[in-house]
């Protein structure tokens, strides 16, 4: 680990401090990924592991963050006390995320929306980013801004932290319950689905959509059931016609019976085409909700000039 | 879901057979041959089974496994990577990979439980290390396809879904871990050349579900071939040369 400086700490991932760096050699910045092993315990996490494996396979996406190198090195302070095992994961650095990036335009000394060309360019790499990983057969499952690194100077945006992503086979199985960030998990992993899709990641990206627009979160809910309440609130609390299957989900109740609002009004400055986009990706029934691939066609993104992503 | 296996890791580092047939020089001083390093690898294979009927994972788990410690021998010596600890670790490692983490410390119950050489021990902490230098071994790749999915759904679109055939197929799969066809061939193919056999041993007439089939029945057969020879190669004294293996490396389990 000689090979790196260590710059400052930037943050904790899910299971470790990220720092960024500088490639002592080359002058490179990158970040790295600290992981403990607990030799006493359990060896590599899971989540490292799984990280590490998927990124091996996605990492040559553009919009996925790249994993340059893996390092393993026994942090050593004093001689005589047993080493400590590290295993840092070395990605490239990005200078910001999207929540930083959009917490700048809401507040602070220059508050200003996003520029809809900004916002129409981030979400056609994001839906990039997310059907590279799908057509591999892998969910992100935690798609939020905090995950979304960007490099402002290209206006690059690439997906990160993929700890809780994982290879999916068909038929999907049961997965672990309660994975996404609230304020942008899907309504089927919310009524407790156990049998859920790329759907999820195509919900969380209409919210982070939205939220790039209104530069606040569309869905701000604090525990499940409010979750779902902002969700009913705004698109109308879901019937069986609209989304079969709904009320046999294993978390459903009897819910107040909301009308739909009008989506146009909660992302006041966007046009048709944006809200129609957006409506398609915040469609209840996950099997209507549209695909990362087949959100790169829409008309919303017929005004960006594509030949250079 | 057809494009993935051939954007991934695993289909780039398909091996051709010459590459895996090669005898580490450190094996090959203790006098080590191609047939036996085989022989060793598919005991370790079955070791490796052995072990997860004991601790519980799923199939795919076992496959996984198999899959790591075939590639780490097509980098490290048996010498080196001691196989009585390499067979266990590759079981932990692929356990967390495939989400369903078994416990060191159930792993090294059982293999305790399982001992055949009383001079041999090792601890958690040897697991653990271990784990750390197969990741290093097959450089975090740990991604593997395996031929287990489209064997359903290619025995489906036949029309052989039949219990029969079904399990005799499956069993097929299960016994091509034991060869190093996993890292030679895309695992449809490997489906494909045991439902051949299959349907010629239950004389199922499949000529022109494979004839339609846009894939290279040279390639098929052939790996079909590998497999019957396995077969008949297997039937002799294996116990025998398998223990004259091992002599020379001085191990036994």
């Amino acid at each position: 680990m000689e090979k790196y400086e260590k710059l400052e700490k930037v943050g904790e991932g899910t299971y470790g401090k990220v720092y960024k760096a500088k490639d002592k050699s080359s002058g490179q910045l990158v970040a790295l990924k600290k992981t403990r092993l607990e030799m006493d315990e359990e060896g590599v996490p899971p989540t490292a592991l799984r990280e590490v494996s998927l990124l091996q396979m996605l990492s040559q996406s553009l919009y996925v963050v790249r994993l340059l190198c893996v390092e393993h090195a026994d942090n050593r302070k004093d001689a005589s006390k047993p080493p400590k095992p590290v295993l840092y994961l070395v990605f490239e650095y990005l200078d910001t995320d999207l929540k930083k990036f959009i917490d700048s335009h809401r507040k602070g000394p220059n508050p200003r929306p996003l520029s809809p060309n900004l916002v129409r360019s981030f979400l056609y790499q994001l839906c990039k980013g997310v059907a590279h990983c799908h057509s591999h057969g892998v969910l992100h499952r935690d798609l939020k801004p905090q995950n979304l690194l960007l490099d402002q100077e290209r206006g690059i945006l690439k997906i990160a932290d993929l700890g809780l992503g994982r290879a999916f086979t068909v038929p999907l199985k049961s997965y672990t319950h309660e994975i996404v960030t609230l304020w942008y998990r899907a309504p089927e992993v919310l009524l407790g689905s156990t049998h859920y899709s790329t759907g999820v990641d195509m919900w969380s990206v209409g919210c982070i959509f939205a939220e790039m627009v209104r530069r606040q979160a569309l869905f701000p809910g604090d525990s499940e059931f409010q979750q779902l309440l902002h969700i009913f609130r705004l698109l109308g609390t879901p019937s069986e016609k609209q989304w079969p299957g709904v009320s046999s989900l294993r978390d459903w109740h009897v819910y107040p019976q909301w009308e739909p609002q009008n989506l146009a009004r909660a992302v006041p400055s966007l046009g048709a085409d944006g809200v129609d986009l957006l409506l398609k990706m915040l469609k209840y029934d996950p099997a209507e909700r549209i695909s990362a691939k087949a959100a790169l066609e829409h008309p919303y993104f017929d005004s960006l000039d594509k030949s250079q992503f | 879901m057809a494009a993935n296996f051939w954007t991934s890791s695993h289909y780039k580092q398909l091996l051709d057979q010459e590459e895996v047939d090669v005898v580490h020089p450190l094996d090959k001083e203790k006098g080590i041959t191609l047939v036996e390093f085989k022989l060793l690898k598919m005991h370790m294979a079955n070791y490796i089974w052995k072990l997860a009927t004991h601790v519980k994972v799923r199939q795919r788990v076992v496959a996984t496994a198999v899959t790591y410690m075939r590639r780490v021998y097509t980098r490290k010596s048996l010498s080196e990577y001691d196989p009585r600890l390499v067979a266990p670790t590759c079981l932990y490692l692929a356990a967390k990979a495939e989400e369903s983490t078994v416990q060191a410390r159930l792993l090294v119950f059982y293999v305790k439980k399982m001992r055949t050489d009383e001079k041999f021990r090792f601890e958690i902490k040897d697991v653990l290390e271990m784990e750390m230098k197969i990741l290093e071994a097959i450089n975090y790749y740990l991604v593997v396809f395996h031929p287990y999915r489209s064997l359903s759904q290619l025995l489906q679109d036949a029309a052989l879904n039949d219990t029969s055939m079904t399990q005799l197929t499956w069993g097929l799969v299960n016994d091509t871990y034991r060869m190093d066809l996993i890292l030679v061939h895309p695992p449809h193919l490997i489906a494909l050349a045991c439902i051949y056999i299959a349907s010629v041993l239950r004389d199922k007439d499949a000529t022109s579900w494979f004839e339609e089939l846009r894939v290279d029945m040279n390639v098929v057969k052939n790996i079909s071939m590998e497999i019957l020879d396995f077969y008949e190669n297997h039937r002799m004294n294996m116990e025998e040369r398998l223990n004259a293996a091992m002599a020379k490396l001085s191990l036994k389990f």
